[in-house]
Parts: structure tokens; C-alpha cells; sequence
């Protein structure tokens, strides 16, 4: 739907110009911004802590240095995070979060407690991790190499997935986030229905796996990274990103801030996922 | 419901059948009004006789009038058409035709007399505007394109819903509260290429009438207005063509007799060539792009008998928009109206219509040779409506009728457009839904004196959902959480009618004279609308699908009360002032984030609330003469209360625009050369602002005021100027011909079509040259600057 709207705003802007104006709008007090995510990887868990400012204030980012911060779990998690840097506060050893359990962030500043809880999902690890050759530009892709997982789905509906491609440790999101569920059918991005035994002959039948949407170089590491997310952490990014889209044309999303999990008016957002990897050298 | 309707109605037609019976000693002079040189009717002719009271023609140009036995003098007068003076002896039921002449083209002072100024004072209607062709196609336009939808929102009351827009706001009223109707049938979308345009042709239109407020009875279905408009007859003397070639589009229209006085037809078609021009782009995929619309209108008419005449009228638009191969929008709406118009008396005029209206768009989008999909959307309506006229007495006039529609709503079908993709896609249809809506009502047209005018009536509406499919119905008030995959749904048989809504719209309206050329007019009325579009922008897009009332949504109601003053001076202004207050329930709008596109669950991202819009419209105009034109202003204010939006405080509709002006003049040089100028200025659109600004996910992200509507873009204003010079006229010559120049946007304003807020980019540089890259700033976007057009428009 977005790449739609973008496709249509652009035959508008065909006779459109642009230009930055100066306005005097409305500013609130500052607010607490949480940017936190904890994963079923064994690694420190990491959150920051930022405080929004005016939107025209163009000064350095305010960070929060003295919150208290901790993390419970229903799996008797119960961990506290330490300010080391800029806003990062850290969990003193490495920790995973376990499928099906809750875990709720506490984050107490200034007098005000800031509440994020979230459930961490259940996914299963990448089968498969290939790469092919489009020997044409298809139309929406252009010839060239490119790298595709396989992996499985559970069977149960409600598959919120969000993947990071990195090329030569990279992040490739020129496209923005490649956000997949199963709404409509299957996690395309997993590519179930691809015989990935037989690429060759698969793509001789016409079938074409779903690739990360950047086209690779023989010798190139390709590493995937696989989120299991919530909805309500998919539908932030899907929103977030398209605030950010913005292009000054009727397609554009009418303003608004997106759900998030932070209790008490905080900004930002809290996730909890299930995290999986996968690596390639890309070969001819 | 239905029983009560199939009772009533046969009961109420014979009662009213009898009534005119009762009127002894008293002969009836009916007939046709129309133009002598084409055979064109004339809508709105005014019969007046010289004793006392007179008629107006219908849309069909036909008039009654009964009238005790005697010698009469009647005058059959139409605006810019020489009067007829007929002197009748009545003593029998009599037929009269009249053809009236067209004034020749006269330059100088208008002779305005007192009695054609008296009449236009009592003639106005509260709240209804009126604009003829011929005038909407001297008011410059951009790109010379004659836009009849662009241009009434020069009137009073009547807002553009900006820039790039067909659309426009009635009184406080969304777009899609808007009833266009032509020949009757509904227009669901009234744009070409996404806006810029309306799908009208000038040159087949005949009227066009705008009920703002004092709505008759005889149209429902929208809450804020009825645009009413009418197609050209076709030529029923002789053959002739019109046409035109401009910057944008070209048309040709044809017409003629087919049986000479009898019967006619008209043809008109009109065909954008913009993608002519995109092969001039630097850019490949804009090259490779397809850009166009085309529409055509067609009507003929044929006499049966003196007692029948039947009328077919169709029309057929398409909008194609695709991108190099790989993306393809399309769009458009047809319509059919077969009428009947029957006398069953000199005193009853009976019009049965069937039509049919369809709209829809589709779009295709190929990934790759075996990923090709499409999606689409409709509406489409069958309707049969039946309306009658009672010509009681000349003070006295009853209409009465009904109308049953059949909906059917297409919400969308995902499909693999091809072989290849087929294989590895099924099919997705979004449930299609049906429904039924109903419409009876009854009206008086009332002259109590010379001063005391009135018309009262009542419109019974219904709607009833028809069930055949699977219905998401559970939608929890409490929580008026969206409706999520686990919500309950519930199924219907075939056929079933298991949810109906019935509305009372009472409608009234009423004039005093004070004096022969002051009057005070009044109205009110009561409307309900059970089919709504969703749309979450400021501008109607054909991809806003339309949907209905059901069990989560109640049908919209609005209530109005108007109040007018109009006074006509002797040096030939009409002058008129307004003032109304509307309230309105059931208004829509959405939570924020909401997916509307393809949403199965549509109804749970709808936010329903109240709403109300109070004004002040001011009118001068003069139409007569060497110099004319008219000034209107508007002060208006349109709020919105809804629960979950801007904290449940009231707040500003975003097609709030408080203060419009516009000035229209036009000057006569000569016979051949004719200049008009226009200005308008309308406050700026209200939209949220960001109050902060937040760092996440290593981007700058404007966190926005929870009051909606908290801030305006800058006003909108521009002024436009069009010159028309005609080709010199030769008695012997048919063919006429005439250049049109025109200058859009002449001071070149620098309007905001948008102001929107994010991250400086390095490719900004380039046009803000001073700004820093990862700076957050507010970007203003602008459609249209000065635009020169020139078109040529013949006839013969």
C-alpha cells in the first residue's frame, strides 16, 4: 500500500515544488523518549533514555542519566540497568527473554514511574539462508544478485516478523523496515512454498523467491537478522515509518502520534522479540 | 415498513388524483416552454398572468396553470429570451407551446424594468444556487478547462475543497455529503485525474442547480447538498455541432433533430491529451507513463405522443493512470436514466425514471511476468423513481413520489491478474454487501398572497442491510477498541433484511415580500444519509471507498435552519444575505493510525461523533448589462466533537475555512471581445502540528499536538483572468467560432497546497540552499502557479 501511494504522489509532484517555510507552532514541556529492546539472544539488555524537545530546537539530544531502571519477568526475571553512556543503561550480565513470558520495563524519573510490559513471541530459527541471479530487471527489481531465507511459519495466524539485511555488516533499509505477517496468506519473506533445493529449475518454472530488496555482489557476507514482534510493536514501526514518510502530498497519512507501550505519556517504545540469524558469502 | 409503503402510496395517488377534480368552473392552460432556436426546454420560464398569479416550467419545460373561465393575457419570460405576450380565451383545457428568441447580442445599458426585478426577488429560492452554462464558461479556469463544479464554489456557502480538487464543502457538510445527480443519477466520484478536473462537459450541460439548504423533499440520500444537474436536450431543429480544442482537452459535441420539433439527440465527448506531454520528461518511468481521462455524455428524447415523451441519457467517464507498464490505476463512473415523462391530465405531470449508476476503479500493480495483481472496487445502484406534480390551482401545486434503490458495494477483490500468478495466489474478495434504501415523500408549493409564499413537506427514508454475507458486527462500545481478528461475526441469509433504519425528514421553507423587491425567507430541514465515503485526506481520491450504515454505524442526521434576506435595487443588483446553523450527527472520522485501505474491519477505525457549522453568506451581483459580475463572502465555522479525538474537546473541521471571498467581473468591449476577472481568497486549512520533537529508531520523529486542527496553512488567494474573443458574425454563416486566453494564478501566488514537517535531506539543498541536512524543518508544497491557457471553441 505504501509503495502505491508513493508511486501516485509522485504523478502530483510532477507539477509540484517544495520548499522550507518558517512557522511558529506550539512546543510542550519536554517528555521521556524510551528506546529499548530486549531479545531471546543471550546479550546485556540495553535501553535509552532521551527527552523530546521543541521541534524546531535544532541543539544537541538531551539524554536522562539518573532514572531508575529495571526490568521483571514472569519468568522471575528481575534485573536492574545501569546508566553507563549518553542515555544507554545496561544489565550488569547477559540475559534472553523465553517465548510466551512477560516482561514489563520500569523506568522511575523525576517523580514519575514509566511502565512498558510486552510478551515475547514464539518463532522458529531460519532453515535456509541462499542467494540467486535475476538475469533481468523484472520490473520492480533490477537484474543482479540476490539473498532470500527459508524458513517455517507457525501454523497458528497472527505472524508478526521484521528482518534486517545487512550487506558487509550494513544495514540495508533504503525501502524502510521489511515489515511481513501473515494477514493475507503467508510470511512471504520466509518463502515456504520455494523448493530451495532446486533454485534453478524453480526459477526456470518462473517462480521467483521474495528477495531482501538490494541486489548483492559475488564475495559479499549477507547477514539476515529475523524478528518475531508483536502487533503492537509491528504497527508502531509501520506507523512511525510512515509519519516519516511524509512528501507533502494528498497521500500522506493524516498527523498522528503511533500506539505505543509507555505508560504515563512517555514517547518511544519498548519491545520485546524473539531473534534469530543467518549468514551467507554470497558465491557466483 | 414495506407494508406501510405499499399501502400508503397507492392510497395517497388516488386521493391526489381526485383532488383536482373537485375544482369546478376551471380550465387548465398546460404546455412546453423552449428555445426557439434549438428546441431546447427551458427549465424555470416564468408564466405570468397579467391579472394576477403564474407558473414556472418544470425541469422538463413543461407548465400548468388552471384558471377560472375567461380572457386572460399571459408573458412567457425567460431570462436573456425576448417575452411572448398570448392572449387566451379559456374556455376549454388548452394546449400552448411557446418558443421564445434569444435577446440579440445588445450592447448597453440593460433596461431592467421594476416587474422582472419584483419577480427575480420572489423567484430566488433560500439557500439554492443557480448558475448558467453560458455564464460558468466566461469565468476563467486553469488551463481553460470549463469546470461547471470548480466554478459554483465561487458562490456563496459553496467552498473548494482547495487546489488539485473537485471536491468542495457545503456548509459545514464533508464532500461525500455532497448528492450530485446527473440527469438524475447519482455521480458517486466527480473527478478526473485525481481532482484536477471535473467530469462534466460544459457543452452538454444544460443547468445547474445547488440546493445548500431548503432542500426539497424530493431529494434525500446526502446530509449537506443536492447538486442538481441537467444535460442538454440536443438540437431539435437541425443538426449543429459544437467543440473545442485547449490545453488540456479536447471535445466535440453533436446534435440534431430526430424528428424535426420532436425529437433529438446530443453526443458529447471530451479526451484529455496531458500524456502527450509526459514523453518530455527527463525521467524514464514518468516517459513510460500513462496520464488521461475521457468521458462521454449522450441523450436523446422522443416524443410517443402529446401526453408522453421518453428520454434516454448516459454517461461514461474513465480516468487511466499508469505507471511504465508496471502500475495502473483506473477509474471511472457510467451512468444510465431512462424517463418518462407522462401527463395524465392537464394537471398531472408524472416523471418515471430508471437508472443506473456505477462506479468503479481498479488498479493493477506487476511485482514481475508471474506477480501481476489487480484490485477493485465499486458501487453500483439500480433505481426506479417515480415523481408527480398535481397542478392543483395557480396558488397551489403538489408534488409527491418515491424512489427504491438497490446498492451493491464492492469493497475489493485482490486478484492474479494472469496464468503465472494465478498459480501461486488465491484470490481474495472482501465480503460484498447489498442493501436497500427507500424514499417517499409528499410536498406543497403554496402561495397564501402576494406576499406569503411557502412549501412544506415530508421525506420518509429507510435503509435496510441485505444480508448474503458474512457480517463483522460485534463492536464493543465500551472499549471502541478496532475490530481485531478475534471480533465475533455473524452471518445473514440471502436476502435477509436484518438491519433497517427509517428517518422522518421534515423540510420547509418560506417567503415574505415586505416589499415588491425586499424579501424575507426562511427554511429548514432534516436529512439523513445512510451511504458514506471513507476518506482520511483533505481531498477525495477515487480510491475512497464508498460503504453504508450497518449495525456498528448509524445513519449521519443533520438539522438546518437558514434564514435569508434579498433585496434588488433598480440600477440592477440583486443583493441577498443568509445566515444558518447546522447540527450534525453521526459525523465521521477516523482514530489515528487507521488503515482504511482494504480494511475488512473498516467499521472499527471509524470514530463517530457530532458536529456543527454556523455561517453568514453575503451575495451582490449584477447580471445585466455591459459590466457585470457578482461578489460573494462567506464567514463560516465548522466544528467536530468526537469521542477519542483531540481528547473528546470539540475542534475545527479540517474543511473549515472561516473567512471566502471571491469577485467575479466581466466586461463587454464589443459584440466580438469580452474580459472577465476573478479573485479569491479563502482562510488557510486548519492541520495538527508537531509540539516536540523525539529521537528514535536513529531518525527525528515530530511527536503532534493531541488537539487536532491546532494550527492554519497560510490563506489561499489568487486571482485569474480570461478574454474571449469571438469570431465576427455573418448572418449567412452558420459557423461561429471563438479564442479563449486565459492567465491562472496572474500575481503568481505562491499557494500551500500543504505544509508537512521532517528531516532536511541532501537533495533539499539544492532548492534551500541555506538549510543543514539532519536539520528538522517544516516544507511547504505548492500545485499550481501562473498558468497561461488558450483554448478555441466552435460552433456550427
Amino acid at each position: 500500500m505504501k509503495k502505491f501511494n508513493l508511486i501516485l504522489g509522485f504523478a502530483i509532484l510532477l507539477s509540484a515544488c517544495e520548499r522550507i517555510v518558517e512557522l511558529e507552532i506550539p512546543s510542550s514541556d519536554p517528555t521521556i523518549v524510551v528506546e529499548g529492546q530486549i531479545t531471546s539472544q543471550l546479550e546485556p539488555w540495553e535501553v535509552r533514555l532521551t527527552m523530546s524537545q521543541p521541534y524546531f530546537d535544532q541543539g544537541t539530544l538531551a539524554f536522562v542519566a539518573s532514572a531508575d531502571v529495571s526490568i521483571v519477568g514472569t519468568d522471575g526475571t528481575d534485573v536492574n540497568l545501569i546508566h553507563t553512556d549518553s542515555g544507554y543503561y545496561k544489565t550488569e550480565f547477559s540475559q534472553q527473554c523465553l517465548p510466551g513470558e512477560t516482561y514489563t520495563l520500569s523506568v522511575k524519573y523525576d517523580g514519575e514511574e514509566y511502565l512498558a510490559t510486552e510478551q515475547a513471541p514464539l518463532a522458529f530459527p531460519i532453515d535456509t539462508i541462499a542467494s540467486y541471479y535475476l538475469p533481468e530487471n523484472n520490473g520492480f527489481i533490477e537484474e543482479g544478485y540476490y539473498v532470500f531465507i527459508q524458513g517455517r511459519e507457525r501454523v497458528e495466524k497472527g505472524d508478526f516478523y521484521l528482518f534486517k539485511a545487512y550487506r558487509n555488516d550494513t544495514l540495508k533499509d533504503d525501502f524502510g523496515s521489511n515489515l511481513d505477517n501473515d494477514e493475507f496468506g503467508s510470511v512471504s519473506f520466509l518463502n515456504e512454498d520455494f523448493d530451495i533445493n532446486n533454485i534453478t529449475s524453480e526459477l526456470s518454472k518462473g517462480k521467483t523467491p521474495r528477495p531482501f530488496p538490494f541486489t548483492v555482489e559475488p564475495g559479499d557476507t549477507v547477514r539476515v537478522e529475523q524478528y518475531a514482534i508483536s502487533e503492537k510493536y509491528f504497527n508502531y514501526i509501520f506507523d512511525i515509518e510512515a509519519q516519516q514518510g511524509r512528501s507533502g502530498t494528498p497521500f500522506d497519512p493524516p498527523p498522528a502520534n503511533p500506539n505505543n507501550n509507555i505508560s504515563n505519556g512517555g514517547l518511544g517504545y519498548f519491545s520485546v522479540v524473539h531473534k534469530e540469524e543467518a549468514q551467507i558469502v554470497v558465491d557466483e | 415498513m414495506f407494508k406501510t409503503f405499499k399501502i400508503t402510496f397507492p392510497l395517497l395517488l388516488s386521493l391526489l388524483v381526485c383532488e383536482s377534480t373537485l375544482f369546478a368552473q376551471e380550465y387548465t392552460i398546460s404546455g412546453r416552454v423552449k428555445d426557439a432556436a434549438n428546441g431546447e426546454t427551458l427549465l424555470g420560464a416564468t408564466v405570468l398572468v397579467e391579472s394576477g398569479g403564474g407558473a414556472i416550467t418544470n425541469e422538463y419545460g413543461f407548465y400548468s396553470l388552471s384558471l377560472e373561465k375567461g380572457k386572460y393575457t399571459i408573458t412567457y419570460k425567460y431570462l436573456g429570451f425576448d417575452d411572448v405576450v398570448k392572449t387566451v380565451d379559456l374556455d376549454q383545457n388548452k394546449t400552448i407551446n411557446i418558443e421564445l428568441m434569444a435577446k440579440a447580442n445588445v450592447i448597453g445599458p440593460a433596461i431592467v424594468s421594476a416587474k422582472s426585478l419584483e419577480k427575480k426577488v420572489e423567484n430566488k429560492k433560500i439557500s439554492v444556487v443557480k448558475m448558467e452554462t453560458a455564464k460558468i464558461k466566461e469565468i476563467p479556469v486553469i488551463f481553460g478547462e470549463v469546470d461547471i463544479l470548480k466554478t459554483i464554489t465561487l458562490l456563496p456557502g459553496i467552498q473548494s475543497a482547495g487546489e488539485g480538487n473537485s471536491g468542495f464543502n457545503v456548509r459545514g457538510g464533508s464532500q461525500d455529503q455532497n448528492l450530485i445527480l446527473l440527469d438524475e443519477a447519482t455521480v458517486y466520484n466527480a473527478s478526473h485525474l485525481l481532482g484536477f478536473f471535473s467530469v462534466f462537459n460544459g457543452d452538454a450541460v444544460k443547468d445547474l442547480e445547488v440546493y445548500k439548504g431548503g432542500i426539497p423533499a424530493k431529494y434525500g440520500g446526502r446530509l449537506s447538498s443536492i447538486v442538481d444537474i441537467k444535460m442538454r436536450d440536443g438540437n431539435a431543429k437541425r443538426f449543429s455541432a459544437i467543440g473545442g480544442i485547449g490545453t488540456i482537452s479536447s471535445r466535440l459535441t453533436l446534435e440534431g433533430p430526430l424528428v424535426k420539433d420532436k425529437s433529438s439527440f446530443m453526443i458529447a465527448g471530451r479526451r484529455s491529451y496531458a500524456d502527450v506531454f509526459l514523453p518530455l520528461s527527463s525521467d524514464r518511468s514518468v516517459r513510460e507513463s500513462k496520464l488521461y481521462f475521457y468521458d462521454l455524455n449522450m441523450k436523446a428524447n422522443y416524443e410517443l405522443s402529446d401526453k408522453d415523451r421518453l428520454y434516454v441519457s448516459g454517461y461514461f467517464g474513465r480516468d487511466v493512470l499508469g505507471l511504465s507498464q508496471l502500475f495502473k490505476i483506473n477509474w471511472g463512473n457510467a451512468t444510465a436514466t431512462l424517463r418518462w415523462n407522462h401527463l395524465v391530465n392537464e394537471k398531472m405531470f408524472v416523471n418515471t425514471s430508471l437508472v443506473y449508476s456505477d462506479f468503479n476503479y481498479g488498479f493493477d500493480i506487476k511485482f514481475a511476468e508471474n506477480a501481476s495483481f489487480g484490485l477493485d472496487q465499486a458501487i453500483n445502484d439500480i433505481y426506479i423513481k417515480s415523481d408527480w406534480t398535481n397542478y392543483l390551482n395557480p396558488n397551489s401545486k403538489l408534488n409527491f413520489g418515491g424512489q427504491v434503490t438497490y446498492h451493491r458495494f464492492n469493497p475489493g477483490l485482490f486478484s492474479a491478474n494472469n496464468e503465472d500468478s494465478r498459480a501461486i495466489f488465491q484470490d481474495i474478495q472482501l465480503e460484498k454487501k447489498k442493501a436497500l434504501e427507500n424514499g417517499i415523500y409528499i410536498d406543497h408549493e403554496y402561495t397564501h398572497s402576494k406576499r406569503l409564499n411557502m412549501r412544506y413537506g415530508l421525506r420518509v427514508s429507510s435503509f435496510s442491510n441485505i444480508g448474503g454475507s458474512e457480517f463483522v458486527y460485534t463492536k464493543d462500545p465500551q472499549t471502541n477498541e478496532p475490530i481485531s481478528a478475534l471480533t465475533v461475526k455473524d452471518s445473514f441469509s440471502n436476502g435477509d433484511f436484518y438491519n433497517t433504519y427509517i428517518g422522518l425528514e421534515p423540510r420547509a421553507s418560506i417567503s415574505y415580500n415586505l416589499a415588491t423587491t425586499l424579501a424575507l425567507k426562511g427554511s429548514y430541514n432534516r436529512t439523513f444519509q445512510y451511504i458514506q465515503q471513507a476518506s482520511n485526506t483533505a481531498s477525495a481520491f477515487p480510491t475512497d471507498q464508498w460503504f453504508s450504515v450497518n449495525k456498528n454505524i448509524k445513519p449521519q442526521k443533520a438539522d438546518q435552519v437558514a434564514l435569508g434576506i434579498f433585496k434588488n435595487f433598480d440600477i440592477g443588483l440583486e443583493t441577498s444575505m443568509e445566515i444558518y446553523y447546522k447540527w450534525m450527527d453521526q459525523q465521521i472520522d477516523y482514530r489515528d493510525n487507521a488503515q482504511i485501505a482494504f480494511n475488512e474491519n473498516l467499521d472499527g477505525e471509524l470514530l463517530l461523533g457530532k458536529g456543527w457549522a454556523y455561517g453568514a453568506e453575503f451575495y451582490v451581483a449584477k447580471t445585466e448589462g455591459k459590466s457585470s459580475g457578482f461578489i460573494s463572502y462567506t464567514w463560516a465555522k465548522t466544528m467536530r466533537q468526537i469521542e477519542g479525538i483531540s481528547g473528546g474537546d470539540p475542534y475545527v473541521a479540517n474543511f473549515d475555512r472561516r473567512h471566502n471571498l471571491s469577485l467575479v467581473f466581466t466586461q463587454k468591449f464589443s459584440k466580438r471581445l469580452l474580459a472577465t476577472a476573478s479573485f479569491v481568497y479563502s482562510s488557510g486549512q486548519p492541520f495538527t502540528t508537531p509540539i516536540s520533537k523525539y529521537y528514535y529508531g536513529g531518525k527525528w520523529n515530530a511527536e503532534y499536538d493531541q488537539v487536532r486542527n491546532n494550527y492554519r496553512i497560510p490563506a489561499y488567494h489568487r486571482a485569474d483572468i480570461g478574454v474571449t474573443l469571438k469570431s465576427k458574425e455573418k448572418p449567412d454563416k452558420r459557423f461561429k467560432s471563438n479564442w479563449n486566453f486565459s492567465i491562472y494564478n496572474l500575481y503568481n501566488r505562491d499557494n500551500p497546497y500543504a505544509i508537512y514537517f521532517r528531516t532536511v535531506e541532501t537533495e533539499d539543498l539544492e532548492k534551500n540552499p541555506d538549510a543543514i541536512v539532519g536539520n528538522t524543518a517544516a516544507f511547504q508544497t505548492t500545485l499550481f502557479r501562473m498558468i497561461p491557457a488558450i483554448t478555441w471553441n466552435f460552433e456550427f
